[in-house]
């Protein structure tokens, strides 16, 4: 069987076999957005080496810290290592692993296919909610477990979700690194010195040991906003209306960085 | 999802069905891609000035030129990757700026860059491609098909682990896997050995037999004229000329240039594309 066509492009006729008419299939996006995170998932586990370090220092200093859980509190501590830890996720991890991915072509290819983009990001993102919820958790476990942290449930249910929202300015702060710098390597020193700043100013500052100057700037930045309301979500009878400037600026930075990082983000680094 | 009908020995037939919102739209001799009047401006540049061509169904149909002719800039706007300044792109009838996810759809593409996780094994990678493209692959059948392109052994090694030629195979099926109306293929055989060229060429015929338009760039003019049925010339951005290797070479081989160019008497494809393009080496 064959098919009698003309070419535009120069005017002839052509006899070519015939031409299959297949249906065209586009999946649905949840349909794709579940296909997307299986393998996302799948990726994450197979670099959990990678995801076994960005849990590690929060663990440790829970562990070290053991000795000043009665004279800073409980709820000081955990939340100082869940910020660390979500710190971590959102530099480290969420931002070197979309770095690589980019420079690598791999949403080129994806981009190609019958996709959203949102798909693409809401599944990367996903993958990193369950890094918080996992790295949230374990802390919860090794407080109560080695500094005997018990929280009420009112609290862990308010600290799990106050880590969730504080997550998000990470992820939004990763996303603006990954937006201005093209370059993995680049990303991954910027993602590295941003962290390091952040642990040591932020917690150092908190304590008081960098001045008051200092401290007050640590007061109103993502670190110290973000350790704020997880720290009032753990022991939800602090709560005041400081926390809750604290989330409105938490909030702020979300949008912000959100916003910042997705309009300078190009899906190519080529 | 439904399933997809596959054949005993794994093959994709020519006519599957899945899931998802679907379109039976197209009219036997429309083009597996039609590009009208397209050009793309980076800033002040015009990479692609007025570009005009079609592939027809079950046609190979080459793209050469220089470095920066045009070639990439042009398969990216269809391809959707970049947005052309003007122009028409259609993709088995479906417009690449007011359908683009159907247009999407009904095209394959193997980029230059072998890009999958190398996290990923073969088989993990076949199947979600598979499920982006709502064709719903088993097991056994993800074994079929890699049968079909003897990697059935490495299904579940991961991607990474593959060599250059094997890598391009899977590149390729998976360009295929949902049986796309047009498979767009940037460079297929660059970096590949003689043996798994030859063999690939064979695979892209057998998609051209089956009815897929083929749209390939190459900067082989052995390549070019093996495999394909008609080539344009691109340089410059625009077009210089679109005909079957053959008359190219027919059409041009009295020109001062192209005589200049040749080297053994005879003239080749190669002759005409540098009395074409001229002889000056691009970046």
């Amino acid at each position: 069987m064959s098919t009698t066509t003309t070419s535009i492009a120069d005017n002839r006729t052509t006899t070519w076999p015939a031409a299959a008419t297949p249906s065209i299939n586009i999946p649905s996006p949840s349909s794709v957005f579940a296909t997307l995170l299986r393998s996302d998932l799948r990726t994450q586990w197979r670099n959990r080496r990678a995801s076994v370090m960005v849990v590690l220092l929060p663990l440790i200093i829970l562990v070290s810290w053991k000795g000043l859980v009665d004279k800073l509190g409980g709820a000081f501590v955990l939340s100082n290592c869940i910020t660390i830890g979500l710190t971590a996720i959102g530099l480290m991890g969420y931002s070197n692993s979309i770095a690589r991915d980019r420079d690598k072509g791999i949403f080129q290819r994806l981009r190609v296919a019958p996709v959203p983009s949102w798909a693409v990001m809401a599944s990367r993102i996903t993958v990193q909610l369950i890094m918080i919820m996992i790295l949230t958790t374990l802390v919860f476990i090794f407080g109560a477990q080695i500094d005997h942290i018990y929280l009420t449930a009112t609290g862990y249910i308010f600290g799990f979700a106050m880590s969730i929202v504080g997550g998000a300015v990470y992820l939004g702060l990763g996303q603006v690194v990954v937006g201005r710098i093209m370059n993995p390597e680049t990303v991954n020193a910027t993602s590295r010195l941003i962290y390091i700043a952040f642990i040591m100013i932020g917690m150092f500052g908190e304590l008081g040991m960098l001045g008051k100057e200092i401290g007050e700037m640590v007061k109103y930045s993502p670190y110290g906003t973000v350790k704020r309301i997880v720290s009032a979500g753990l022991t939800p009878g602090t709560w005041n209306t400081d926390t809750s400037i604290s989330l409105a600026i938490t909030l702020g930075y979300t949008i912000l960085f959100t916003w910042l990082g997705i309009k300078w983000f190009r899906w190519s680094s080529r | 999802m439904d399933n997809t009908t596959i054949t005993a020995n794994g093959t994709l037939p020519i006519n599957t069905t899945a899931t998802g919102s679907s379109a039976n739209g197209q009219a036997t001799g429309t083009p597996a891609l039609l590009v009208e009047g397209l050009n793309v401006f980076y800033g002040a540049f015009q990479a692609v000035s007025n570009v005009a061509f079609d592939v027809q169904p079950g046609e190979i149909f080459g793209m050469l030129g220089p470095n920066g002719a045009g070639k990439t800039s042009t398969l990216s706007a269809i391809e959707g990757l970049l947005n052309p300044s003007s122009g028409t792109i259609r993709v088995a009838g479906f417009s690449t700026r007011e359908e683009p996810r159907f247009a999407r759809a009904c095209m394959g593409v193997q980029l230059q860059a072998t890009s999958f996780q190398p996290e990923l094994t073969v088989s993990e990678i076949l199947q979600l491609f598979s499920g982006i493209y709502g064709v719903d692959l088993s097991r056994e059948q993800v074994m079929g098909v890699l049968s079909e392109i003897n990697l059935r052994e490495f299904a579940d090694r991961r991607f990474g682990q593959l060599s250059g030629g094997q890598q391009q195979r899977i590149s390729l099926v998976i360009a295929t896997i949902h049986n796309p109306r047009l498979v767009l293929l940037d460079e297929p055989t660059t970096g590949l050995d003689p043996q798994s060229r030859r063999q690939l060429w064979h695979r892209i015929e057998a998609m051209r037999d089956k009815g897929h338009g083929i749209l390939l760039t190459t900067h082989s003019m052995e390549e070019a004229e093996s495999v394909c049925d008609r080539i344009a010339i691109i340089d410059h951005g625009k077009i210089l000329t679109i005909d079957t290797p053959q008359a190219i070479i027919d059409n041009n081989r009295d020109r001062p240039e192209v005589i200049a160019a040749s080297r053994k008497g005879k003239i080749t494809l190669e002759d005409v594309f540098i009395g074409l393009t001229g002889t000056a080496i691009r970046s």
